[in-house]
């Protein structure tokens, strides 16, 4: 399009110095916080000193299984719901893949409210379960870690649903009968035919969700509180309330860490089943 | 035109021009104020606006929640921006600690004379002067409880329907505080209560951050009794419940703001002038009508109505037992050390 580098390289400057003064600049003297000895020199130390703590892990962990069971949970719910909708009439279609993306349009804060309504002692979960028959008293679910998956994976699993519906949609459309009429059953089709063809979706949602729920704050604030920390909500406790700027640093690092580390996974295991079936 | 009247054009437009000159001059007189970002639209009404009047100058406010807007104090050290903040007495002793604020010259604040004796120099180090102060009690569901000391928020039968407040909170040190007094093992580091809090911490509902959230936990009978600040009691009485105010055999807890003055500020005058008027009776009047502050102002007089939802009058003053500024910042962090393992985890 351009007649040398140099030329899409002014065009692209602006944008570059922009991004440059107002996001790069202040994350990395963010960051640097958290490897700087105060009387000058750099270490580790405030790293170690963070993991050495046992809540610390205890924090560390539960974000990671949180995230890892939300993703893993909206891929799930994610497939089903995406091959409803990519089944429908095309008018049918645009209508429930606008319904999937309306409560992003609520506020976060009004959506998790809602969840104390219904997951409390005498909300709709708990009445419900009583009628049944399933509990004598009412469970406690509010402020658990049962809680912030749950409103985790409402506050995500439209993200995954829309990376797989468009991953669908791009599928070739005589892929699954071919695979069943040369014999392939269900679980084959998806897990050798569907699965390879969409992965791309499924390494956007799974991003998409998992970095959403490692950094989601008024979600695990809500539902979980202090009693549930998570890394987010430990961050806060650390700039607000300790002003330690140096632990809240090295979280928000482990914070970005952890979302690279996810996308480089994810990537990872769609290219590894591709070379096992071109090996193959 | 006649020559007396040209003179008089002349005359009028000087007085005119004289009078810009006066406005521009007292323009330039700017007094920055650092405060909490609560109810500003009511502060604006009450305090800022009619206090520029008066002042013929410029009000800047800046506004945070008081670790940001100490840190800043701290980074703009060399060369103060603010003139005069309030926060909160434990920040005020931490402030006058780390050399950011001044002695405050009550000789020149006609209205300090008025004030609660609590009020008038909280951390008896002349540094700052308290303008309201609330009282931190049990606010719990008389027809599901009785509550008559601290202690019993943890009994077996109540403790699974307790909120309480995190230690990070402002109302989570002086409730400690208290449960230690009830426990008879009031130490400075609040390690007893900590420990009891901690060996509940499975049946206790929640460790709340915000206050707010605690209406709602009520409303849908989610809890029956919170620790709360006299300034969030209002709502609860709303509820249709019957809901009580605790006066437990301990005492009360509870808080103190503070107003402080800027060491090397250039407006220090100003400064005064601005503390005298917030803590003024006509001030501290309004802003209690509003619910806004408990009046420090002991000549402030209020209907009962208003009285019953504000932390008010001189033998409530008395009674609250504060935790002491030095205490609160020496263990503050060794409170949050302790919570974390006893009850974070």
């Amino acid at each position: 399009m351009f007649q040398n580098r140099t030329e899409a390289l002014a065009l692209a400057l602006p944008a570059a110095i922009f991004a440059a003064a107002v996001f790069l600049v202040p994350v990395v003297i963010l960051l640097s916080d958290g490897f700087r000895v105060p009387t000058g020199g750099w270490t580790i130390s405030a790293y170690t000193d963070f993991f050495s703590n046992s809540l610390n892990q205890a924090v560390f962990l539960r974000t990671l299984r949180l995230g890892a069971l939300v993703t893993i949970a909206s891929a799930v719910i994610g497939y089903a719901a995406a091959f409803a909708i990519v089944s429908l009439e095309p008018g049918a279609k645009g209508k429930v893949t606008g319904l999937v993306v309306l409560p992003l349009m609520i506020s976060p804060v009004a959506r998790t409210y809602a969840w104390i309504v219904i997951l409390g002692r005498t909300g709709i979960v708990n009445q419900a379960f009583q009628a049944l028959g399933i509990t004598e008293a009412p469970l406690r679910i509010l402020f658990s870690e049962t809680a912030i998956f749950i409103g985790l994976l409402q506050l995500f699993l439209p993200l995954m649903i829309i990376s797989l519906i468009s991953a669908l949609e791009n599928m070739p459309k005589d892929a699954i009968p071919a695979a069943r009429v040369l014999g392939a059953n269900w679980f084959q089709v998806f897990w050798k035919v569907v699965l390879p063809l969409t992965k791309e979706g499924l390494v956007i949602g799974g991003t998409l969700v998992f970095t959403g729920s490692l950094t989601a704050y008024i979600t695990p604030a809500i539902l979980g509180g202090s009693k549930v920390l998570m890394l987010e909500t430990l961050l806060y406790q650390q700039v607000a309330v300790s002003n330690n700027f140096v632990a809240a640093s090295v979280i928000a690092f482990i914070l970005i860490v952890m979302s690279f580390a996810a996308n480089i996974l994810l990537k990872r295991v769609a290219t590894a089943r591709n070379k096992q079936r071109s090996q193959a | 035109m006649t020559i007396q009247a040209m003179n008089k054009v002349i005359l009028a437009s000087g007085a005119a021009l004289m009078l810009t000159v006066g406005a521009a001059e007292a323009q330039q007189k700017t007094l920055t104020i650092s405060v909490y970002a609560l109810a500003q639209d009511e502060y604006k009404q009450i305090v800022y606006d009619p206090f520029e009047k008066i002042c013929g100058c410029k009000l800047v406010v800046e506004t945070g929640n008081s670790v940001e807007r100490l840190a800043k104090m701290e980074a703009n050290k060399a060369n103060p921006v603010v003139d005069m903040a309030v926060i909160s007495m434990a920040d005020a002793l931490a402030a006058s600690r780390a050399g950011l604020i001044d002695k405050v010259d009550t000789s020149k604040l006609s209205n300090f004379g008025k004030l609660y004796d609590v009020a008038k120099d909280p951390n008896k180090d002349g540094m700052s002067v308290g303008y309201t102060f609330y009282a931190t009690s049990i606010a719990y569901r008389s027809d599901k409880m009785k509550i008559d000391s601290w202690a019993d928020l943890l009994k077996p039968e109540y403790a699974s329907h307790v909120a309480w407040p995190n230690v990070t909170t402002n109302q989570g040190p002086p409730a400690l505080y208290m449960l230690g007094l009830a426990l008879a093992k009031d130490t400075a580091d609040l390690k007893a209560p900590i420990e009891a809090v901690g060996a509940k911490k499975a049946e206790i509902v929640t460790f709340y951050e915000k206050s707010s959230q605690l209406v709602q936990l009520m409303q849908q009978e989610e809890i029956w009794a919170a620790p709360i600040g006299r300034f969030t009691w209002a709502p609860f009485t709303k509820l249709g419940f019957p809901i009580a105010w605790a006066m437990p055999k301990e005492g009360q807890t509870g808080g103190m703001n503070v107003m402080v003055a800027t060491k090397g500020s250039k407006n220090k005058d100003l400064a005064l002038q601005f503390m005298d008027y917030w803590i003024s009776t006509e001030v501290q009047t309004k802003l209690a009508e509003k619910l806004i502050d408990s009046p420090a102002n002991k000549d402030v007089k209020l209907s009962d109505a208003i009285a019953n939802n504000l932390t008010y009058g001189e033998e409530t003053a008395k009674s609250l037992k504060l935790i002491p500024s030095a205490v609160a910042l020496d263990n503050r962090a060794g409170w949050i050390k302790t919570w974390n393992e006893k009850v974070g985890q």
